[in-house]
């Protein structure tokens, strides 16, 4: 940035100049500022707090289901009731807690990661959460109602069709996904383009964090993953409620249709979930290893691989169904190879741990319980890639077992770990390592004991979704083992939840940095300021603060009248223009409501489709016409200094 | 904060910028290709179902007709030609160019939108009739959605030129428009071709 140097004329900004900042970045007080509201902060904050509502509602819903299979022949619910259990607790897990919360902690972190004052398309951004939360309050007005969807997570045709699912159940269902997956694609172009766009300058790619990479690979996994449920999930309402036949075999139509178009988003879902996972230990390992990352560069191409990877890999989903045997062949190679970058990245993880002083703090905790479970997840994903064993072990509790140990394994674990990471510079003070080190061993040893013995009886022929099961099957003292390490899981989240409420009011106060990392977040204040940075950073180095001159060179010059965000060019993050950000605005939330009557309304009546759309022509109108509100009306032409 | 060191300074950096220069280019970037891959998934899904009838279009349903999906074909590609006058006007910062190429691709795109109708018509076949039916309407329909929206768009465009409101740093936004036609237009062209002519192949 040597040549730079010649141009640093403008001056820091003074008490008057952060006043200046302060006010036209302050959000709007009360009930209102709350609905109107696009700092990128303040949407990721309800965006985590939904996802984990929704992920308190998906563990109760587990824990009846565990009470119900913990002795054989319980009545403690019905059949049609354990129906929409499973249903609700794998629909809520996948599209309202695990892509949503991932979606949301990046919204959070990324904009401050990279040295930027907010994401890039803030008023999108907003309208994203609204309809996510659309979506979820959907899904629970149904189950409330009665009128939860039953035919499992994937919902499978011809189950889920007109004939063996009358009523509004599985409409439900399917505006439910539409709905997360218009707000999940709207983040991934939000991130997309904040993440090329709005780096701090000096931030060139080969100096971008790897949870941004991580971030960056995910949000392109969502948009080649999310069209193709949203096309099935588009065909299937159609098959239902106007006639259509496109998984119809009567009329030419095809099941197998709806397997491909749901897996080819399915398996490519699970990294969405797994690949920012990765993103928060490569984060936290050096931070906690107190040495630089080792093998930062076949980090990165690991995870490339892997979002390229995962998109050929959808078919060992479906191999019982009768594939050619050239195709078994194929995608059983393809999901033996994804082990490959995995491997890479668990070696760098465990290499940088080893020549490093490890700090055996919660976050560094439960990193270590990932790699273990991951790794316990990937071999018998290893082994379920293999035909003719998937074919005994498919829709048994193997399968079960096999899938907890990665969603949890390798993205819950991860998931906590990052929330004790991160949560000072959210909330300005420390969890409790105590509360947090009982959550940790809690939640590791109940979800071994709940999830290790299903491996066992998926081998004794227990299959998925029965409600119960006779005495002779033999399965009750392995089940009954399952329930008691899920209530171990619970007092593990029971812990958490403890530790988030009392810590968040007298927790120790954190200060800007109290791990000693070396990404930008922590070079600001915690919580920190609706701006981010009262000076946009310069970037000198891959780990930002480790490699900071101690002179802490920084951008000046920027506008403080009205919101202004930096863009600097894509690779090499040169400045390059200045950009005035959109203020805030209820449009976002109109078009949200507008979307919502659009699809709710279409389970009742197509009419709903002409009435939603014209709902949203005004409050576009109020998006665009509102962009200019922060000082006053402007006059054509004007370009402010 | 007061060790802090200004080494770069930003005053000078234009506020409106045009291309890959600006966020919403890339924005609209990231549109295109997911309704570019849903368009594709559509078309596969198309192929997939074919597979699994003896004829195309299956039984006595006839081939779909050429005429009006020929000429909307067309005049969906003119479309292209006053955004790219707009989008061309907008980099010179010339409000009655952009307005006059904003007007005129509303108008043929409202016309467009139109003609869609016997666009569908000419499939000859309700779209409750089969799986090649239900295929060919969903792929029509998938783009003259975007179609649809489109309108608006460049009508709202069209509405903030002609009153006047529009800042500099709309000027941008017209030229992402016409290339946004372009991908809308373009994209057409092999539906078109699969929908209408392929029939007559396959």
């Amino acid at each position: 940035m040597a040549h730079t140097e010649a141009h640093a004329t403008a001056s820091l900004l003074d008490a008057g100049g952060r006043a200046e900042m302060e006010r036209s970045w302050r959000p709007e007080p009360g009930f209102w500022g709350w609905l109107v509201a696009v700092d990128h902060k303040s949407i990721a904050k309800r965006y985590i707090a939904t996802a984990f509502i929704f992920f308190l509602l998906g563990g109760l819903e587990a824990m009846v289901m565990r009470i119900q299979l913990a002795r054989p022949e319980n009545g403690l619910l019905s059949p049609d009731q354990y129906n929409q259990l499973f249903t609700m607790h794998g629909t809520t897990m996948m599209f309202l807690f695990g892509v949503p919360v991932q979606i949301a902690v990046a919204l959070y972190f990324v904009p401050l990661m990279v040295g930027t004052r907010n994401v890039a398309f803030p008023r999108l951004n907003a309208f994203g959460y609204w309809t996510y939360l659309i979506g979820g309050v959907l899904l629970y007005s149904g189950f409330i109602l009665n009128t939860g969807p039953d035919a499992g997570w994937f919902n499978y045709v011809p189950l889920s069709g007109p004939q063996y699912s009358p009523g509004k159940r599985i409409d439900v269902w399917a505006q439910t996904v539409t709905f997360t997956e218009i707000a999940s694609l709207v983040a991934a172009v939000t991130l997309i383009v904040t993440i090329l766009k709005q780096r701090a300058p000096g931030m060139s790619l080969n100096r971008l964090p790897l949870y941004v990479w991580s971030i960056l690979v995910t949000a392109v996994v969502i948009l080649f993953a999310m069209p193709s449920v949203a096309l099935a999930s588009m065909m299937l309402a159609m098959d239902r409620l106007i006639g259509t036949h496109f998984f119809n075999p009567a009329e030419g139509g095809d099941p197998l249709l709806w397997q491909h178009l749901f897996w080819f988003f399915g398996h490519p879902e699970v990294y969405i979930m797994f690949i920012p996972a990765t993103g928060f230990v490569s984060e936290i390992i050096p931070v906690f290893a107190r040495r630089k990352m080792f093998g930062h560069t076949p980090l990165v191409l690991s995870l490339v691989a892997t979002g390229f990877l995962a998109f050929g890999l959808w078919v060992h989903h479906m191999f019982t169904t009768g594939l050619p045997q050239l195709g078994q062949s194929f995608f059983t190679a393809a999901s033996l190879m994804i082990a490959i970058p995995n491997g890479v990245q668990i070696f760098c993880w465990i290499a940088t741990l080893w020549a490093g002083r490890p700090r055996f703090a919660t976050p560094l905790l439960f990193v270590i319980g990932f790699i273990v479970l991951f790794v316990c997840g990937g071999i018998t994903g290893v082994m379920v890639a293999s035909v003719p064993f998937d074919q005994q072990a498919h829709d048994t509790y193997f399968v079960v077992a096999h899938l907890h140990y990665v969603q949890i394994g390798a993205f819950v674990f991860p998931l906590f770990g990052a929330f004790y990471y991160w949560f000072p510079k959210v909330m300005g003070r420390m969890l409790s390592e105590t509360l947090g080190k009982v959550h940790f061993w809690l939640f590791f040893v109940g979800m071994n004991v709940t999830f290790f013995p299903m491996h066992f009886l998926g081998f004794m022929g227990m299959t998925r979704r029965v409600y119960t099961y006779p005495v002779e099957a033999g399965w009750a003292p392995l089940n009954l083992m399952a329930t008691v390490g899920a209530a171990l899981m619970a007092a593990g989240i029971l812990t958490f939840l403890a530790n988030v409420f009392t810590s968040a009011r007298r927790g120790a106060p954190a200060g800007d940095d109290p791990w000693g990392s070396h990404t930008l977040e922590w070079g600001t204040a915690s919580p920190p300021p609706a701006y981010n940075f009262l000076h946009i950073p310069v970037v000198q180095g891959l780990y930002a603060l480790w490699e900071r001159t101690p002179d802490r060179p920084v951008v000046t010059g920027m506008g403080t009248r009205r919101p202004e965000v930096l863009l600097t060019t894509v690779l090499d993050a040169e400045p390059d223009a200045r950009y005035e950000h959109p203020g805030p605005s209820i449009a976002p939330l109109l078009c949200a409501l507008a979307v919502g009557v659009t699809f709710i309304g279409g389970i009742f009546t197509t009419w709903a489709f002409v009435v939603g759309p014209a709902l949203l022509f005004p409050a576009l109108l109020v998006w665009m016409t509102t962009q200019d509100d922060h000082d006053g009306p402007r006059t054509e032409g004007e370009e402010p200094a | 904060m007061s060790a802090e060191r200004s080494v770069l300074d930003v005053s000078g950096l234009p506020k409106v910028v045009f291309g890959h220069r600006s966020l919403l280019w890339w924005g609209t970037v990231g549109f295109m290709v997911i309704e570019g891959f849903t368009l594709v998934l559509m078309v596969a899904a198309y192929f997939y179902l074919r597979t699994g009838e003896m004829g195309w279009p299956p039984g006595r349903t006839p081939n779909p007709e050429l005429l009006i999906p020929t000429i909307n074909t067309v005049l969906l590609l003119l479309v292209m030609a006053p955004m790219h006058a707009a989008g061309k006007a907008a980099k010179r910062f010339d409000r009655r160019g952009v307005a006059r190429g904003l007007l005129i691709a509303c108008a043929l795109t409202l016309v467009v939108n139109v003609l869609r109708w016997w666009e569908l018509l000419a499939l000859n076949v309700r779209w409750d009739a089969h799986a090649y039916a239900s295929a060919a309407w969903g792929v029509v329909v998938l783009h003259a959605t975007l179609i649809v929206v489109d309108f608006f768009e460049t009508g709202t465009l069209a509405a903030l030129f002609l009153s006047g409101r529009a800042l500099r740093k709309h000027y941008p936004d017209v030229a992402d428009a016409a290339f946004y036609q372009y991908f809308l237009s373009l994209a057409w062209v092999p539906v078109y071709l699969v929908i209408y002519w392929g029939p007559r192949v396959l």
